[in-house]
This record gives C-alpha cells, structure tokens and sequence, in this order.
C-alpha cells in the first residue's frame, strides 16, 4: 500500500481520535496500549483498525443520524413529514440498501486479507520482508506452565522465568508451548495474542524500536494463577542486551527436564518471581512437548483454591516463595 | 471406575458427600438459608390459599401453548435475575481486586471472591445468560405468538411443547441446585480443551456443566421441531408463504438452526463426557487427543446458535417497528431473505470465535470474509427498519423505545463486530474486554428486543397493559446501565485489559472500573423498576384492560382473537387474505366482525407426563454428575418406560361443542363491549363479507 495514504489516514485519524483520549487519560503515558503501539506487529494491528473504524463508522453513523432525524421527523403528532400508511418498498431504496454494505463489506475484505497475511504469526511479512542484513533475529522458546512463563534462548542457552528481555531493531521470533492447559501470549503493545496449547507449537515474532518496559500477559484463563501469570517485556539497546545476556549466563540456577518437571508443578506467582537459568537443555521446548504428547500431566489439587488464604500459606511452607 | 476420581466415591452416595455442601461458605450459606425460607413462605401461601389443584391443573400438566410460553418467560425472567446476580458479583470484585495492595476477605487475597469462586460466577453467569435465560425467553415468545400469528389452535405437538418447557426447568434446577451442592464449572461457560479434563477441573463443576447443557440442548432441539411443524403445517386457510407474518418467518430461520446445531453441541459434550466418565483421550493434550477439535466443535454450535437467538429478537423488532410507525415493514422480502441469509452464513463463520489459535492466513481470511458477509444481511435489516419509520407516524411508547434502543446497540454491536471480523484487528482485541463489551451489546439487542415484545405482547396475552410510566423508568435507568458499563467496558478493551481477571493487576484502570460499577448499581434500580412496574400494571389491571387489538395500529393475525386468548385461540379458524391481516380488514372495514355459526372444535388433552418426565431428567443429570450409578439406571429406565407407555396411549383429546364455543365467545365478545373503545362486533353469515372471506366457510379442521 501506498505509504503516504497510510500516513495521511493515521494522521487524520490520530487529529479525531486524540482529542477525547487525551480528556481521559490526562496523563503522560497513553494508556491506550492498543492505540500506542511500539512495534511493527501493534502497529500493523491499530493501522487495520483504523482503516476499519473509518469505513464502518462512517456508515454507522450516517445511519444513526438517519434514524434520530427520521424520528424526529415523523413523530406522531407533530406534522413534520408526509404520512404515507401504505409505503413499504421502493428498488431504488432497495439498491442502496443491499448496495451499501456489500460494497463495505468487499472492499474490507480486500483489507482483511492483506492485513492477515502481513501479520501472520508464522510469517509476519511485516517484519521478515523488511529483514535487516545486519540484524541477527534473537529466537526465543515460550513454554507457559501453570502459571508461570519460562522464556528459553536456544542461541544463548540460557532461560528466564516471567521475564522477558529483547534487543530493539532486532526481528525476534517465538516459538510457544504449554506443559498443561491453553492460554495466550499477548504484548498489547508489541504483539497480538496468539494462543499457547499443550503438546502443540505456535509461532509468533515481534520486531521493535522503541525501548522501554511493556507489559505481557497470559490472556486466556487457564486457572487459578490466570490473573497473576503476567510478565514484563523489557526492550532495550543492542548492548544492553549483550550485558543482560552475560549477567544471566553467570546465574546460578539450570534448567533441565527434571528441574523442569518441578517448574511445572501449579504455582501461582503472586510475588512475580524472575528467576535466571544460566544453562538450559539442549532441546528442552521439544522435549516438554514430546512428553506431553505422550500424555504428561501436571495435575491440579481439586478445589486448590476454595481459600487463597491458605494456599499461598502451603504454597510457601514448601519452599516455593 | 474407569478414571481416577480425587476424593471419595461410595456406591450409594457417589461422589456425593457431605464435605461437598458448602455450609461454611460466607456466602452461600446465608443464600441457602435465604432460599428455603423463601420456598417455605411460597409453599404455605399455596397451600393457605388451596392452589394446589389449580396450579397443578392449570399450569403443571397444561399442554396449552400458551401457558407454556408463559412458563418459559417466567423461567427466563428468573434466571436473567440469577445471571444479573452473577453480573453484579463479577463487577464487585473487578472494582475491589485492583493491584497488590487491595484488601482481601473470605479467603481472598484481594476481593472477596477467590478464583476458584469466581471462575464459577463467570462460568454461571454466561451460561445462564445465553442458555437459560436468552433462550427460554425467546422459546416462550415463539411459543405464545407464532400459532396465534399462523391462526393455529395449538402446536403442532403439544405434549412434546409441554417435554421440552420441562426438560428444560429441569436443566435450570440443575445449575441451581450446583451453588449447594458441590460447585460449577470455573472454566468459562463454553469452557476449555483441555483444562476441563479430570487433572485440571477434578471436582463436579465440569460436569454440572455438561449435564446442563445436554439438558438444555435437548429441551431447545424438542421446541424446534415443533415450532417448524407447526409453522409448516399448521397454517390457516390463505396464510400462503407471503402472507407470514414477518416474526413467523425469524422464528422459522431460527430453529432451522436450532434443529440443526444443537446435535453437534450435543455430539461435543458427549465426548467431554467419554473423556471424564470413561477416560477417553478425544480432548487431552497427549495420547492422541485434539484439543483444537473441541474447540472447532463447540463453535460449529456456539456460533449459529448465537444467530439462534438473535433472529427472533429481529423478528420482534420487525413486529414492533411497524406497530408504531402505523405503516407497513419496509422490504418484507429482502427482510425475509435477509433472515434466511444469517441463518445460513451462521454455519461458515465459527471459526472466527478462535483466530489466534493459529490457523493459517488461507484459513482465518476465508472465516474472516464469511463473517464479514453476515454485515451485509444485518445492515439491510436496520435500514429497513430505518424506512419502515420514514413516512411513518411514530408513537414513542415504552414498547417502541425498547426496540430503538435495541436498533442503536445493534449499530455499536455491528461496528465492533466488522472489527473483530478482521484478524489483524481481532489478534490485539481478542480475549480482551473489549470482545465482553462486543457481544454484551449484542446479547443486549435481545435483551431490548425482549422488553420490549414484553410490553408489545403482554396484553394479547394477559387481556391489561403495562404501566408505561414504570415501564419508561426502567427503560431509561436500564440503557444508562447499559452505557455507563459497556463504554468503559470498550474503553479498557483498547487499553489492553483482558478478560475473566480474577485480580486486576494494573492499578491505572481503577476509575473505570468505578464507573462500571456505578452502572450495575443504575442497573439494580431498573430491575427494582422492574419490579414496580409488574406491581403497578397488576394492581391497575382493570383501568388497563384491552380489546384484541390491544394497540389500535397492529397488524398482524394475532390481534385478531380477543385478549387474553382463549385457550382455543380462534373459535373458527381466519381466512387470511393479505400479509398484515389485521391492518387489512381494519382498512377494509371488516375488522369488527364476528363468525354466525360454531363448529365443534378438537382440542389436546392435559397430562402430567410431560412434568414427571422433566422431573426424572433432572435426578438423571443430578445422577450421572455425582456419579451415583444406581440412581442413573433406575431414572434412566422409568424415563424409558414412561416414555414407551404414553407412545401406547396416546392422546385422544376431546372435542369442545359448538355449542359451548358460542357461549364462551358472546362472553368474551361482552367483555370487550364493556371496554370504552372497542368496536361492536357483528356476526357474518357464511363467513363472507363483500368480496372477502373472513372466516374459514366450513371448519372442519379436526386436525389437532
């Protein structure tokens, strides 16, 4: 698409729309995730629903003024308009009437597919025709447990838990699991959801130039710890990331399939534990998926939570806090 | 037993034990006490007043359509208060749970509600909104109106109308009866694959839920069958297929869906069911299963059924709209293909309910185009309705408001739906409240759609009308509800805010909350309008009283027989001669005329197997979720046996003489005289009027 028009319409937009969000938010932040997008991926969404709300609130509102003025001019009573008891069809009305939304509904359509494809989690064209020679894609595996997310770099051999760091300019690919129930992976303001199930493989890819701290959630209920199970995003410069990555290298804790088994056990991370792993096993996003295929369960305790109370209480006297 | 069960399981008792009724819970337990007291107080005042017999005649064992519908609606009303109860539960602790340093009490760290508690609220809540309390309504509604639209006596099959009212009470009961006894599913009313198998959801909640559901399923697919019979078959002389009164035809395309969707949710649950009560692997994420397939399964129902009870709430609308435009409905046939186009894209869309579980482009752009087309019959559905006003003469009672109302929400439902049509849109809004807020607009459409059939039909069917003052309140305290909870529900969609968060853990979204919950309070004072308005409309029922047509501008058939209806609907059976049959004769000046001569009649009789039979489905459902095998073979057999001894004996029904038709007719025909504006009637002989045909010439309609 031309990229002037893009910009024209997400400035005019930006004009209309800004002017009732800044009346409420008032703040410095936006907080708006969905309308302040920092990577390519949010911002290819807020494009599409803009071009969406453009067209369809045009034609809602046109309609609702059609009607507020019909009421108005038809009220009983007040002898506006002309009364025309037997007036019930017209073609030419009948044209419009069909005309209108078929041709919204095709030229939408036109967009639906051209937006589908360029954010596709597993081949975003948004991002991998756009792919920078010099950017080396950072590949991260997701595995969300119950419910907490472990964030392995197969590159660096190394894992974070509920935490999620990554360089900017630099396209960054997902590939996502689950040890036990479905949930989803959501960044509103760097990627859309994409859903996370056990024993099965997702992809998704993220690629952003702004630094900062985004927040992530698990946004399909998968449980108790639903409501706890969220990390932060962390994006930051090139060497910045570099440091991180030798400050995690040098932790303490490893990750392999038997201290996996542990992880996995239900935990609700209340506190927001980040934990580092210095040293992951060598295929261990395959591993989790084969054994769950093959029918591992990390089962739930029945009514684990009919007192939250006391459950954090056990949840700690053993050692898990 | 085939799977592993945590906790006890005796063969007696099941899995039932007394560690299962929540008599600490802070909560429920005052409820519990609340509950019976209320029942022991009902119970006397029967009994005191010597009802017993008169319910049990009249209501408990009647076949007749319209008591039945009534029942429906009463059921409806009860459970939109319980799913209301459940609304306001959800918005106290979203509003109280917000960031780390909230209080907590009951067991709570934040709120009072833990997540085990409040998965269940949210689960009830929209179960019992879509299934127990949309549906039966609207069930009721097409129960009452479509034979009287159609000029019909009764439904096609009465007794199997009276099995369906009772199956599904049978389902209600059971999803009441699981706040004391053990606890709801806490996974979301369509629930997950796999989170609702036996390691993650041990307890009863799941199988509530599935038993329920089988229940309610069944009831509806008994309904559909009959309401398209009847409207197939049961027609009056000249009723061709043009002459359908528009509400005929959306409930028509409705249970074509019904007929046709519930089996596949019904298939659905019964391999949820294979994989918990017999260790199947149909849903499980290893040794085979495919999570993924329940998921497409449950919306190859989920989604038409949504179309299921959206149509008919159209179908009002249409009746509405032209009543008090005093004109004809704009384009009756693109109307009715419009109909008829939902009913069928309803089939092809449901996959546009999980876009993010990782389909590919190919995929999510053919199920995001289909949806899209469902745009274009609903767009020419309110533009016609916005024509039907043109060149009208509204009258803006509290009837039509409600249907306005339901008109604008349909705009804001329709433009937020075409956003979630597009996956590039859908990915950032999916899961989030912004999705709540988009189907609580449309679920609101029915809802406004309702009250307002409520207040059009409520004198066709109890012979007063509704208070418009109260009614006017409620309507008005309901949409500022309405706006003050869905716009910020909007609000915080697009500021990231996801969905069923027991916890809300960005503090930044506070006031809106607050503001939501100031909506369910403006809420609350409607339902206590509500209330008011019932009482008021009773107590002045005799200053309210109407002729049959209840609103001097109607127009079709049903406001031809007096109100109330008398159980026989139509001493002869009409002749219909154009599409508004009513409007017609009024203009052709044969709207006061009345048949010379009765014929006997041939009406169903009462039975109380229908009730017995609905009581038996519910000790099923109770049986096979506690797992109490006894009790499920020996409900499941006397069901059978029952079923095979009524199959043998039949209905012979009776015939009402003519005889008595005339003198129950001239008494109704005396009453309406008494009332100021109604015209005298005359009798015309042979059933011709000029040219015209009012009645049928020789009744000799022996069909029922």
């Amino acid at each position: 698409m031309d990229i002037k028009w893009r910009n024209w319409l997400k400035k005019g937009w930006r004009a209309a729309a800004l002017a009732p969000i800044l009346l409420l938010g008032g703040c410095a932040h936006n907080p708006y995730w969905i309308f302040d997008p920092k990577g390519i991926m949010a911002k290819t969404n807020l494009f599409y629903m803009i071009v969406d709300v453009v067209i369809m609130g045009a034609i809602v509102g046109l309609t609702a003024l059609l009607v507020v003025w019909f009421m108005w001019r038809y009220q009983k009573g007040k002898n506006r308009g002309k009364y025309d008891p037997h007036w019930s069809h017209s073609n030419t009305i009948e044209v419009f009437v069909w005309g209108i939304p078929i041709i919204a509904v095709g030229f939408l359509s036109y967009f639906a597919v051209k937006g589908t494809f360029e954010i596709n989690p597993y081949n975003p064209t948004v991002i991998t025709h756009h792919m920078k020679p010099n950017g080396d894609p950072v590949e991260v595996d997701v595995i969300a447990t119950d419910w907490q997310w472990l964030f392995v770099y197969p590159q660096y051999h190394m894992a974070v838990a509920n935490e999620l760091v990554l360089p900017v300019h630099t396209p960054v690919f997902f590939r996502l699991t689950s040890s036990a129930v479905t949930t989803t992976f959501f960044i509103p303001q760097l990627v859309g959801m994409i859903d996370v199930m056990p024993g099965m493989r997702t992809k998704n890819a993220l690629l952003s130039d702004h630094a900062g701290e985004y927040q992530g959630i698990a946004s399909d209920f998968a449980g108790a710890g639903t409501s706890w199970m969220t990390f932060k995003t962390k994006m930051v410069d090139k060497a910045d990331f570099s440091q991180w990555v030798q400050k995690v290298q040098q932790a303490p804790g490893s990750m392999t399939y038997a201290s996996f088994n542990r992880f996995a056990q239900p935990y609700i991370d209340v506190n927001h534990h980040v934990v580092y792993f210095s040293s992951v096993e060598q295929g261990l996003f395959d591993h989790v998926m084969t054994e769950v295929m093959r029918g591992k369960t990390w089962p739930i305790p029945p009514m684990m939570t009919e007192n939250m109370v006391d459950y954090m209480k056990k949840q700690a006297a053993e050692h898990r806090d | 037993m085939l799977v592993d069960l945590p906790g006890g399981w005796s063969p007696l008792l099941g899995r039932l034990a007394w560690s299962q009724i929540p008599y600490a819970n802070p909560i429920l337990a005052p409820l519990f006490v609340a509950v019976v007291i209320g029942a022991i107080i009902v119970l006397g005042l029967i009994t005191y007043y010597g009802k017993w017999t008169y319910l049990w005649k009249e209501w408990l064992t009647t076949v007749d359509h319209k008591k039945l519908g009534v029942m429906y609606i009463i059921i409806g009303l009860v459970m939109l208060f319980r799913g209301f109860i459940d609304g306001l539960m959800i918005r106290t602790q979203q509003v109280w749970a917000v960031g780390p340093h909230s209080s907590g009490v009951f067991g709570s760290l934040h709120g009072y509600l833990t997540p085990f508690h409040f998965g269940q609220v949210y689960s009830a809540h929209g179960l019992i909104m879509i299934l127990l309390a949309a549906t039966p309504l609207l069930v009721g509604f097409m129960n009452i109106i479509v034979p009287i639209q159609i000029g019909a006596r009764d439904m096609a099959y009465p007794y199997l109308n009276a099995l369906g009212l009772w199956i599904t009470a049978a389902a209600a009961a059971l999803i009441m009866i699981s706040l004391f006894v053990g606890d709801f599913a806490h996974n979301g009313w369509f629930e997950y694959a796999p989170i609702f198998e036996m390691q993650y959801s041990p307890g009863v909640g799941v199988d509530y839920w599935i038993w329920t559901l089988q229940l309610v399923a069944l009831g509806t697919t008994l309904g559909g069958i009959n309401i398209l019979a009847t409207v197939i078959k049961m027609r009056a002389p000249g009723m061709t297929w043009g002459k359908l009164p528009i509400f005929v035809w959306a409930s028509l395309s409705a249970n074509v869906i019904a007929l046709t969707s519930f089996p596949a949710l019904q298939v659905a649950l019964g391999l949820v069911a294979a994989d918990r009560y017999l260790g199947a692997h149909f849903f499980t994420a290893g040794m085979g299963g495919n999570l993924m397939l329940y998921t497409n399964l449950f919306w190859i129902w989920g989604h038409p059924e949504v179309y299921f009870v959206i149509l008919p709430a159209f179908g009002m609308m249409s009746e509405i709209f032209p009543t008090f435009s005093e004109k004809p409905l704009f384009g009756y046939i693109t109307m009715v293909l419009a109909s008829m186009a939902i009913a069928g894209v309803s089939w092809l869309v449901w996959l546009h309910h999980f876009f993010t579980m990782g389909a590919g482009p190919y995929v999510n752009t053919a199920f995001s185009v289909a949806t899209m087309l469902v745009g274009i019959p609903t767009g020419v559905k309110v533009f016609n309705w916005a024509f039907t006003m043109y060149r009208g003469r509204l009258t803006f009672n509290a009837a039509m408001l409600w249907a306005i109302g339901a008109l604008f929400l349909l705009l804001i439902g329709g433009m937020t739906g075409m956003m979630l049509a597009i996956p590039a849109i859908n990915y950032m809004v999916h899961n989030s409240v912004f999705v709540v807020a988009h189907f609580h607009s449309m679920l609101l459409v029915i809802v406004y759609a309702i009250f307002g059939s409520v207040l059009y039909w409520f004198p066709k069917v109890f012979g007063f009308k509704l208070d418009e003052f109260w009614a006017k309140t409620m309507f008005w305290l309901f949409s500022a509800g309405t706006a003050l909870v869905f716009v910020p529900m909007y609000m915080l969609g697009f500021m990231g805010m996801t969905r069923r968060l027991e916890y809300v853990f960005n503090t930044g979204w506070q006031s809106y909350l607050d503001v939501m919950e100031f909506g369910i309070v403006v809420y609350t004072l409607s339902v206590l309008a509500f209330f008011i308005l019932l009482y008021v409309s009773v107590r002045d029922h005799a200053k309210n009283r109407v002729g049959a047509d209840a609103w001097g501008t109607s127009r079709s058939l049903e406001w031809m027989t007096h109100s109330p209806v008398p159980f026989y609907n139509f001493a002869v059976l009409p002749h219909i001669n154009e599409r508004d049959e009513v409007a017609w004769r009024r203009q052709h000046g044969i709207d006061n005329v009345r048949p010379e001569h009765y014929d006997d009649i041939h009406m169903p009789n009462n039975t109380g197997v229908a009730i017995i039979l609905g009581g038996l489905t519910f000790v099923l459902g109770f049986a096979l979720t506690w797992r109490i095998w006894w009790l499920c073979i020996v409900s499941l057999l006397a069901i059978i046996v029952l079923m095979i001894i009524r199959s043998f004996r039949g209905d012979p029904g009776y015939i009402v003489t003519g005889a008595e038709l005339q003198r129950m007719e001239e008494e109704a025909y005396r009453r309406e005289a008494q009332i100021a504006d109604s015209h005298h009637s005359h009798p015309v002989s042979g059933g011709v009027v000029g040219n015209a045909m009012a009645y049928q010439r020789n009744d000799s309609s022996k069909r029922l």
